[in-house]
């Protein structure tokens, strides 16, 4: 084990990895704020933003949708994620392996890693808008999903090779310079809201008394429904809900944050989560969706999704340096993570080469700008890919013992991969897969009915499986 | 010292976010916020990284999740 893995290791509390955090480790409720504070505020919140407005979502659908929404998703960390990482105490990667054996874990190490690999790649995008501010080259127009010019490619490639080599060899420099920029950034989301909002104040000619003064010119002239611009889907308040309320659904339904809630006192620090949604997914969207509304208001020809120039309008160099530091410092963790799914499924590959070339495989998926101006679909679909070994993880801790069946199963029966786990995610998978393509519903909206096609997928299989496949010692 | 940079770093924070308040209040200037803020995140980060660095880190998520 490397000398850099062991201390990464040290400092995430890694030495839990295979056992119950114990009493003397757990954490209290301020480093469950700051955590989630800092992890929402990223460098995708620039794009989310202003695609709510490409969607042509009105100011009612857009601010109360997003209130709904996040307080759904607190509470899905509140109720389903948190109770059983507080009482099991184990990381997702164990309770999985436990559950599904260690071949079906690797294959959703897999798909985790890929998703992450895609998002990391639109993170690169957001950082090398802002260099486009500086050299003036030809950017990535709302509709385009190939690269349109050298220098955008040039762009692209100088910040996925800086991002990734940072992430092969110094990640815990980056986790310190994010801890930092974190307090500084939020301000920053909130400073372009403000100046937006002036902005549009000014344009408008509106004479602003009170707030609902304000709601009146979000109403009338930021956010004023109508069609999506083309190629876009047109955004309601079902929309919006469902996209904040699911956006981060691999990490509370699909219960990645097993593994950090593991370390809270009282499964209620899961509250904790609404910092990062009231301050990321609320406000930091709110202030990108003004900046890019203001854009369109000035020079309605120009649809253009480019964070770089956005914040730089706003904020000048301060807005610049916001977004590609936004980008980076999320993108470095996201490849890191990439790259250490993909090493759990080649154990002997080094890690630094292993990092490297998954930095290269977003680098070049960040080239493409169909991944970042198709980001609402795209986050839609990351939730979904995880989202059913969350149903599984759910039903075996809670309910399969009513069933009369053994949870745990894959433990028990020292199989290395649980088909009834499997196929209640695959099915569901392609069930999605199916509504989407050929029953016309859109991906925002397949998760809510695919969760409980997983759940009653898992026991019903579960019911032949355990039947079939007997723990060894009852063979 | 950690206390002197603490007080000063927080009052960066201020600085910066003040000019945007200050501008949609119609008192200040837009070129004139975007240099007080510039000036506000150098301070930031001088004097941040001053009392931050060596501070333990919080719940690495990107780590704990994956084996």
């Amino acid at each position: 084990m490397s000398e850099e893995r062991q201390s990464q290791q040290t400092q995430a509390g890694d030495e839990f990895e295979r056992e119950p955090v114990p009493k003397s480790a757990l954490l209290g409720f301020k480093s469950f704020v700051g955590m989630y504070a800092g992890e929402h505020c990223a460098g995708t919140e620039l794009m989310i933003g202003p695609l709510f407005v490409a969607a042509g979502v009105s100011a009612f659908d857009l601010v109360v949708g997003l209130i709904a929404g996040n307080v759904l998703a607190v509470l899905s960390w509140m109720f389903l994620c948190a109770p059983i990482a507080t009482r099991a105490r184990l990381t997702l990667y164990y309770q999985l392996e436990k559950i599904c054996g260690r071949q079906l874990v690797t294959l959703y190490n897999l798909a985790n890693g890929v998703m992450f690999c895609f998002l990391a790649g639109a993170m690169v995008t957001v950082s090398a808008t802002a260099l486009g501010v500086w050299f003036k080259f030809p950017m990535p127009e709302l509709s385009d999903k190939y690269p349109n010019s050298i220098g955008w490619i040039i762009a692209v490639l100088a910040c996925g090779a800086m991002i990734s080599i940072v992430a092969a060899y110094g990640y815990q420099i980056v986790s310190k310079v994010a801890n930092i920029a974190a307090p500084w950034m939020v301000l920053v989301f909130i400073a372009f809201g403000l100046v937006g909002l002036k902005q549009f104040i000014d344009a408008t000619g509106t004479q602003v008394t009170s707030l609902g003064d304000v709601w009146t010119l979000a109403q009338t002239s930021i956010w004023k429904g109508g069609d999506p611009l083309p190629g876009q889907v047109k955004f309601t308040f079902w929309h919006v809900m469902f996209f904040a309320w699911f956006c981060n659904m691999a990490m509370h339904i699909g219960m990645s944050d097993l593994s950090v809630l593991r370390f809270a006192k009282k499964s209620w620090y899961a509250v904790a989560s609404g910092t990062g949604m009231f301050l990321g997914h609320f406000l930091a969207w709110l202030a990108a969706a003004i900046l890019y509304a203001f854009q369109m208001h000035a020079e309605p020809g120009n649809t253009k999704v480019l964070p770089g120039p956005l914040a730089y309008q706003a904020a000048g160099l301060t807005g610049l340096i916001c977004v590609i530091i936004a980008g980076w410092t999320t993108a470095n963790p996201t490849i890191y993570r990439a790259g250490l799914a993909f090493q759990a499924i080649v154990p002997r590959s080094s890690r630094f080469r292993v990092t490297l070339i998954t930095g290269a495989i977003a680098t070049v998926a960040a080239m493409f700008p169909a991944l970042a101006m198709r980001l609402l679909d795209f986050v839609a679909l990351y939730g979904l890919v995880l989202m059913p070994m969350g149903a599984v993880v759910f039903v075996d801790y809670w309910l399969i013992r009513k069933f009369g069946l053994k949870s745990s199963y894959a433990e028990v029966s020292g199989r290395a991969f649980n088909w009834a786990a499997g196929l209640a995610w695959g099915v569901t998978l392609v069930t999605a897969f199916l509504l989407v393509k050929y029953a016309g519903v859109q991906i925002f909206f397949v998760s809510l009915p695919g969760w409980f096609v997983a759940a009653v997928l898992y026991i019903i299989l579960s019911k032949f499986y355990q039947k079939n496949i007997r723990p060894a010692a009852a063979l | 010292m950690r206390s002197i940079l603490i007080i000063v770093s927080l009052a960066s924070l201020v600085a910066l976010i003040l000019p945007s308040i200050l501008f949609l209040a119609g008192r200040m200037d837009l070129d004139k916020a975007k240099w007080i803020m510039i000036l506000a995140t150098i301070i930031w980060f001088v004097t941040a990284t001053g009392w931050m660095w060596k501070e333990p880190g919080k719940t690495q998520k990107d780590e704990v999740v994956v084996p």
